[in-house]
C-alpha cells in the first residue's frame, strides 16, 4: 500500500528507522541508504534553519554548536505539522525547559517565549489599526464602555528575568558590550509592531497591568479602575499615548451600556 | 479624581496630541519596504537568503555532524551576570 510506504518513509527520515519499504535499487549513483541519509539531512537541516530564524537571541546565548544540538533533539521529538515552516517550533520555550543541558540557563525558556511572540507578531495579519478619527466621534459619556481591540501583533509576556534587556542586548547592532544583571527583578515585555518592524519594550507594571485587562475585552472604565485600585501612579493619557504610538491596538466597540 | 472626568480629560489629551500631531496611528506612512522581496527580519538579510522559509536550500550532503559531543552552552551567556544559576 503507497500510505504504508509513506508512513515506513517517513518513519526512516524522522527516527532514523532502516527503511522496510521497497526500494528501487536500479539508480548507481546512491545506494538506498546514502540516499535515505542525504534526505534525513535535508530535512533536519531545514528544520534547524527553521528555528534558528525563529529564535536567533537564543541561538547567540547559547552559541551555534548548542542551538545545533538542541535543534537536533527538538526535531527528533517534533515533526512539522504545517507546510509554512515559519510556524514550526512554537514548542521550544516549553522544551528547553525540561532540555537537563540548558538547566543551568533559568532565564532561557522566557528568552524563547519572547522570540516566538516576536516570530508570531512579525507574521501576523495587518489587522486594521485603530482609527483616532473614528474614536473622536465617540461621545465623552461613553469613554467608560469603551472597548479597545488589540491588534494581532501585539503581545503581553511577564519574567521573573530581564528577558528585554536580553533581547534587545542581541539585536543586529546592538553593542557587544553588555551587562545583565539577571537578579534585576521581573520584567513585563510588550512585544508590538509597527510599519513591520518588531518591537520589544518594557512596560511598567502598571501599563501592563491595563493592557491585560484591556486584552481580555474588560471596558476602559473597569480597566483604568481596577488597574488604579493597585497602581495609584497608573497614568491613563501616558499609557494611551505610548500604546497607540506603539499600534497595540486594532479598533474599538462600545460595550453595553451600565 | 472621578473616573468619568479622567477619562475624558485621557481620552481628550490622547485625541487633541495625536490628531495635531503628525504621529498618529491612522496616518499610516508609507511603508519602507514591502514584505518578503525586501523586508528584512532581524538577522536575514532577505528573501533570497531566507532558507528557513522554504526548502529548496539543498543540502546534497549526507549527515556527518557529531552529536555525541558533551553539550555545553558556549554563546554570549556567559556574559550575563548570574547566568549560571544551578551547578550541574
Amino acid at each position: 500500500m503507497l500510505s504504508d510506504d509513506l508512513a515506513g518513509f517517513a518513519r526512516t527520515i524522522v527516527h532514523g528507522e532502516s527503511p522496510a519499504f521497497r526500494v528501487d535499487e536500479g539508480y548507481a549513483k546512491y545506494s538506498a541508504q546514502v540516499a535515505v541519509e542525504v534526505y534525513r539531512n535535508n530535512y533536519r537541516g531545514n528544520l534547524h534553519d527553521a528555528l534558528a530564524g525563529a529564535y536567533p537571541v537564543v541561538k547567540q546565548l547559547v552559541g551555534d554548536d548548542f542551538f545545533r544540538f538542541m535543534a537536533r533533539k527538538f526535531i527528533t521529538q517534533y515533526v512539522s505539522r504545517d507546510a509554512n515552516l515559519h510556524r514550526y517550533g512554537a514548542e521550544l520555550a516549553e522544551w528547553i525547559a525540561a532540555f537537563e543541558p540548558a538547566k543551568q540557563l533559568a532565564y532561557l525558556p522566557d528568552v524563547a517565549r519572547l522570540e516566538w511572540a516576536c516570530h508570531c507578531a512579525y507574521f501576523a495579519h495587518d489587522g486594521v489599526v485603530l482609527n483616532l478619527n473614528e474614536l473622536e466621534k465617540v461621545a465623552p459619556a461613553d469613554y467608560g464602555n469603551l472597548v479597545l481591540h488589540r491588534h494581532p501583533s501585539c503581545h503581553v509576556l511577564h519574567s521573573d528575568y530581564p528577558i528585554v534587556a536580553l533581547w534587545q542586548a542581541h539585536q543586529p547592532g546592538a553593542s557587544e558590550d553588555f551587562r545583565i544583571d539577571l537578579d534585576s527583578g521581573p520584567v513585563d515585555a510588550l512585544v508590538s509592531r509597527n510599519n513591520d518592524v518588531v518591537a520589544v519594550t518594557e512596560l511598567t507594571p502598571a501599563d501592563a497591568a491595563w493592557l491585560l485587562k484591556i486584552q481580555a475585552g474588560t471596558t476602559l472604565g473597569e480597566a483604568t479602575a481596577e488597574t488604579l485600585d493597585h497602581h495609584p501612579d497608573f497614568d491613563l493619557l501616558r499609557a494611551l499615548q505610548m500604546l497607540v504610538a506603539q499600534n497595540v491596538f486594532a479598533g474599538f466597540t462600545l460595550g453595553a451600556t451600565s | 479624581m472621578e473616573m468619568q472626568k479622567m477619562l475624558s480629560l485621557a481620552m481628550g489629551g490622547l485625541l487633541a496630541l495625536s490628531l495635531a500631531g503628525t504621529a498618529s496611528a491612522t496616518d499610516k506612512p508609507k511603508v519602507e519596504m514591502e514584505k518578503c522581496f525586501g523586508i528584512a527580519k532581524a538577522g536575514m538579510n532577505d528573501c533570497s537568503s531566507n532558507k528557513s522559509a522554504h526548502s529548496c536550500a539543498g543540502q546534497a550532503t549526507k549527515n556527518n555532524d557529531p552529536m555525541d559531543f558533551v553539550a555545553v552552552p558556549k554563546g554570549t551567556c556567559d556574559k550575563i551576570a548570574g547566568g549560571m544559576l544551578k551547578s550541574m
